[in-house]
């Protein structure tokens, strides 16, 4: 279980995040890319438990003597969906600056840029990252919250 | 010349804001909040005063697209009004600080009255139908907070929610006739005259024969008689203005005798010159003198003070809603001049019952008598403003009762009205007898002898004496030369008000005519029967009480009470907590609804087949069918979870075969993490299964009735549906990628088009989230208590039952994002 | 014919979702009210009509020219794939909703919840 973990855990991630980037071109996009990365934290859970993904992932030093540590996962996706939220807020503000209708989007083209040649960049990425980060930050607290139990 | 925007809109405003502040105020400047008070009403009486003269309508950009402006019309009727409430308010403010010493809550007390003053001013003002409305509904709310004053006390709540409840709802069916008014007036005058009243106005003939040719002229006078009724407190609804009496005094002052009631009369007034006809002067004229005689009567009966006069108040409105109700130009002279000077006499009346009450400690007419030896300016005060409200020569109130006797003479040579002819002014007279006696009984308060139980009393503060003190001496000066005061203030009004107006002339007669001698009997008859008031008194209460239906106040305790029980009984009956029972209903009225309607629309008739379906999506919505029966039979929660994601592959397989591969994708992963929650969650839970074989057979019928309803609804909407894509499914297609800059419709879809929905369904996650974490983590069990910043947050809840630390779910989801 | 076998499979799933959501026992009416909003949602993307899977059909445009090819409604599978992510949230809290009654009063039972109040 844990080796089949640590095979696939990256290649979902990596998958999740093409097909967040890729969104916009080909099916894919903040929801799927978003829950995709749930899937493989959730893999990660279940194959090492949480106190790993803490450790391991976030980097931080677990108490043993603390009881179960889920506050602190919890908190750290909760903060990923408030600033997800943010985001999508102000992306979604940004057109008023040049007076747009909220949520405005547009998009502009880079040439030259290694392996694709050439890229688009649209607003609406930003709007879309957005959305990425609550998916995966709320999906997360739930999964772990109820996890922990 | 035509009004200055800036000014009016001020002068409405400015009480609002003073009212927003109030509480801020009140924190500096404590109990002398009701001087400031003063300052602001006074502030406002002056903007007004600078619009003297001037006549025209002035608008603020509401509701442009619905042709709804916040806007004002101005001329002397309006002026008249807005003056009265803020001069009276001035007055009132002035008055409190004493009189409410040491009370407590007196910000809201302070604020409700500064709103409530705003709002009159509004009313007064307002030109727009849909603003009359809210500052009409504002005057009631206020209202509401002012006789709900004492929170504690049992009966000023009963009172405040009955005021509120006839008054409010009164104003429901204003609001009805308002609207059907502005149906005709747009399409009649034009969209943007709609909601205008001022442009009705001007066009009174156009806008009554458009009513009546649409049959809409008697539903809209009745409508707007009975939102001014129960506002004016008419007969049958007069009662709620009695029991508002369990308001304080300077509220009673200014509320239930000078402003709010006489919004009613006010609006009468106002579309007077629209509406006037015969149908007008049934109704009115009717409705006034059978109020004004009635609650001269009840008055008579009143054991206490306030309740005279409240019992009086209604009969004087009944005069003035009376005299409109008299199509001549003497019935509105009668109107806007008896609103001027009774709101002189009885704003006045009430400061003096406010101070009798203050300073004796009773209210009660049976033990007061002899004040003048203690209250001997009051007595001075009460001299003046009894008599004039008794109708006695040369007092103000004398002439416009006398305008009124005329207009009742007056009436039966503009309409062929039969025994109303002389019934109306014989009844004016009859009415007019009690009004005499009640006015002498409370006068009689200040003479004769003093009875030994009545307490020491104690001379009242300057601030208490001053406000009635103004008030009489405005009567007075009303009195002394009546025909300044008509040229000054009434002549104005009156022409708002008329149909023809023309210059009023009034004084003491000089000779004998019918309404002099109308009014030579009403006083020689009130004098003469005054020595046997105990007895009229006494047999009035004894007819009260003997016969409870005469009484209104019986039928509303039956009415409210009645419903209240039925509403009880029912919400037990429906809402018994269990679940099934909500959904059962819920669902059969929702199946019934939707076949009747199909039914009834014969929809019902599926010639062709709008979708064709392929073999493969036959299949797998079939193992999808059958994993949902087996989801429904399953003996364990296990073998149900399972079941029900095979359910949901299914489902992502046709997701598949119908072209929507960023559906397919996100239910695949999607139905992944429900199972795993659902295994996470079941793994807690121990099996239990339980049903009560009786109820299957019920449910399974709902179900299939369900089904039915469904697979019908299906497919007369697939047989409905237009061919090829839509127009805007085509638009979105075309757009991705010039105005996206995406080539995956769906995401360019989500992120762009519709970006509002998309961030309103993040909203909706975080919200989740946010739940879930407060059900689960603050539950307060008392264990390790949470690190971080959310620690203190926790710690809160730890002491509190789990349920409200569910609820809390949502405000802290707010925060949060 | 064909038009018949939707309706009926998407009857079918509301008639089970609701028979679950009469039931007594709390988790199976979160599993109705899971197979309804599914059911709802096959119904929605119906609305838009069901193309049969070809390249083209895909709303995923093959490249920036500008050929727009007839493609299945966009627009419902966008409210579809909302529909999804919010129908997984609301299962997801039903769930710890029931989970959390049960903690509390040590049943699952609707009824028996009913008649405590």
């Amino acid at each position: 279980m844990r080796t089949t973990a640590r095979a696939i855990v990256p290649i979902v991630l990596v998958v999740a995040i093409s097909l967040f980037v890729e969104g916009h071109n080909l099916p894919g996009g903040g929801f799927i890319g978003g829950v995709l990365t749930v899937t493989a934290f959730g893999i990660v859970y279940m194959a090492f438990g949480l106190d790993f993904l803490e450790r391991g992932v976030l980097g931080r030093e677990v108490d043993p003597g603390k009881g179960p540590s889920r506050d602190r996962v919890v908190l750290a996706y909760r903060r990923l969906f408030a600033y997800g939220f943010a985001i999508a807020v102000v992306s979604g503000l940004a057109p008023l600056v040049f007076e747009r209708p909220f949520l405005t989007q547009t998009f502009v083209m880079l040439e030259g840029v290694p392996i694709y040649d050439h890229l688009e960049v649209a607003s609406a990425l930003a709007f879309d990252f957005g959305v990425y980060c609550v998916v995966v930050g709320g999906l997360l607290t739930i999964l772990s919250v109820v996890g922990a139990e | 010349m035509s009004p200055d925007l800036a000014v009016v809109v001020a002068a409405v405003a400015l009480p609002f804001v003073a009212a927003a502040l109030t509480p801020l105020v009140f924190r500096v400047f404590g109990e002398r909040t009701g001087f400031l008070g003063t300052a602001v009403a006074l502030a406002s009486f002056g903007l007004l005063a600078t619009q003297y003269g001037t006549e025209g309508s002035v608008a603020l950009e509401w509701i442009p697209s619905l042709n709804v402006a916040l806007r004002f019309y101005v001329d002397g009727w309006a002026l008249l009004f807005a003056m009265l409430a803020t001069g009276i308010g001035a007055l009132v403010f002035t008055y409190s600080p004493a009189y409410m010493h040491g009370q407590a809550g007196l910000p809201r007390y302070y604020a409700a009255l500064l709103a409530f003053m705003g709002s009159i001013v509004g009313v007064a003002l307002a030109a727009d139908l849909i603003a009359i409305f809210l500052f009409w509904e504002l005057t009631s709310l206020a209202s509401f907070v002012l006789i709900g004053y004492y929170t504690a006390d049992d009966s000023s709540q009963y009172a405040a929610r009955m005021a509120m409840f006839i008054t409010v709802g009164g104003g429901l069916f204003l609001l009805v006739g308002l609207l059907l008014l502005s149906i005709v007036a747009g399409d009649v005058l034009g969209p943007g005259a709609a909601f205008d009243l001022a442009t009705m106005l001007e066009n009174p003939d156009t806008m009554r024969s458009a009513l009546r040719e649409r049959g809409l002229f008697i539903p809209v006078l009745g409508l707007l008689a009975i939102g001014a009724g129960t506002k004016s407190a008419q007969v049958p609804v007069h009662f709620w203005l009695p029991n508002a009496m369990a308001a304080p005094t300077p509220v009673s002052a200014f509320l239930h005798s000078a402003t709010m009631v006489k919004v009613g009369v006010y609006f009468i007034g106002r579309v007077r010159p629209m509406l006037v006809g015969e149908e007008w002067l049934f109704l009115f004229a009717t409705l006034g003198l059978t109020t004004m005689t009635v609650c001269a009567i009840m008055a008579v009966a009143a054991t206490d003070i306030k309740e005279l006069l409240a019992y009086s108040t209604a009969s004087h409105l009944g005069l003035m809603v009376a005299g409109f109700g008299f199509t001549s130009v003497y019935g509105a002279e009668t109107g806007v001049f008896h609103l001027l000077n009774h709101a002189l006499f009885k704003a006045a009346l009430f400061l003096v019952a406010g101070i009798v009450a203050h300073e004796a400690g009773t209210r009660e007419i049976e033990e007061l008598g002899g004040l003048r030896h203690d209250l001997p300016v009051t007595a001075a005060i009460t001299g003046v403003v009894a008599l004039s409200m008794a109708g006695i020569p040369p007092f103000n109130g004398f002439y416009s009762k006398e305008l009124l006797f005329e207009a009742a003479v007056e009436a039966s040579h503009h309409h062929e009205i039969g025994v109303l002819g002389w019934l109306y002014p014989a009844v004016a007279v009859f009415g007019s007898i009690f009004t005499v006696l009640y006015s002498l009984r409370f006068l009689s308060l200040f003479v004769g002898e003093r009875p030994d139980a009545l307490g020491h009393v104690h001379r009242p503060p300057v601030s208490l004496l001053a406000p009635p003190a103004v008030l009489a001496l405005l009567a007075a000066a009303v009195s002394v030369d009546p025909q300044r005061a008509v040229d000054l203030i009434v002549q104005s009004g009156l022409e708002a008000t008329a149909v023809d107006p023309h210059a009023m002339h009034v004084g003491l007669p000089t000779s004998y005519s019918t309404p002099v001698g109308m009014s030579a009997v009403t006083i020689g008859a009130g004098v003469l029967a005054y020595p046997a008031y105990g007895r009229i008194h006494d047999g009035v209460r004894a007819g009260l009480e003997a016969v409870p239906p005469i009484r209104a106040n019986w039928w509303y305790d039956r009415v409210v009470e009645g419903l209240s029980d039925e509403g009880r009984a029912f919400a037990e009956w429906v809402h018994n907590g269990h679940l099934r029972t909500y959904a059962t209903w819920t669902l059969a009225a929702t199946c019934a609804l939707a076949l009747t309607g199909f039914v009834a629309a014969g929809a019902i008739v599926p010639t062709t087949m709008g979708l064709e379906v392929t073999v493969p999506i036959a299949l797998v919505l079939l193992v999808a069918v059958i994993g949902a029966v087996a989801v429904a039979r399953a003996d364990t929660h296990i073998a149900g979870i399972l079941t029900l994601s095979i359910l949901g592959f299914m489902i992502a397989i046709f997701y598949i075969l119908a072209s929507a591969p960023d559906l397919a994708l996100t239910q695949l992963v999607v139905e992944t993490l429900v199972l795993v929650i659902f295994l996470l969650v079941v793994e807690e839970i121990p099996e239990r299964y339980e049903i009560e074989v009786g109820r299957v057979a019920r449910d399974a019928a709902l179900s299939v009735a369900v089904g039915a309803t469904v697979f019908v609804t299906i497919l007369v909407t697939t047989d409905a549906r237009p061919d090829g894509p839509t127009e805007i499914a085509r638009a979105y297609a075309e757009q991705a990628v010039p105005g996206g800059g995406g080539t995956n419709i769906v995401n360019v879809t989500l992120v762009d088009f519709r970006g509002f929905d998309t961030l309103g369904e993040l909203a909706v996650i975080a919200l989740a989230s946010i739940s879930i974490l407060t059900l689960i983590v603050m539950r307060g069990r008392g264990d390790a208590s949470p690190a971080g910043d959310d620690g203190s947050r926790a710690d809160s809840t730890d002491d509190g039952p789990t349920a409200d630390a569910g609820t809390d779910g949502g405000p802290s989801g707010g925060e949060d994002a | 014919m064909t038009a018949i076998v939707l309706a009926a499979a998407v009857g079918a799933l509301f008639a089970l979702g609701t028979f679950l959501l009469l039931r007594r026992d709390l988790i199976r009416v979160v599993w109705g009210l899971a197979i309804i909003s599914q059911a709802a949602n096959v119904y929605l993307l119906a609305m838009g009509g069901i193309a049969p899977a070809t390249a083209d059909s895909v709303p995923v445009l093959a490249g920036h020219g500008d050929h727009v090819p007839e493609t299945a409604d966009p627009l419902v599978q966008a409210l579809v794939l909302t529909a999804i992510v919010i129908g997984f949230g609301m299962t997801a809290f039903a769930l710890v909703l029931s989970y959390r009654v049960y903690e509390e009063h040590d049943t699952l039972d609707v009824t028996e919840l009913g008649d405590r109040e």
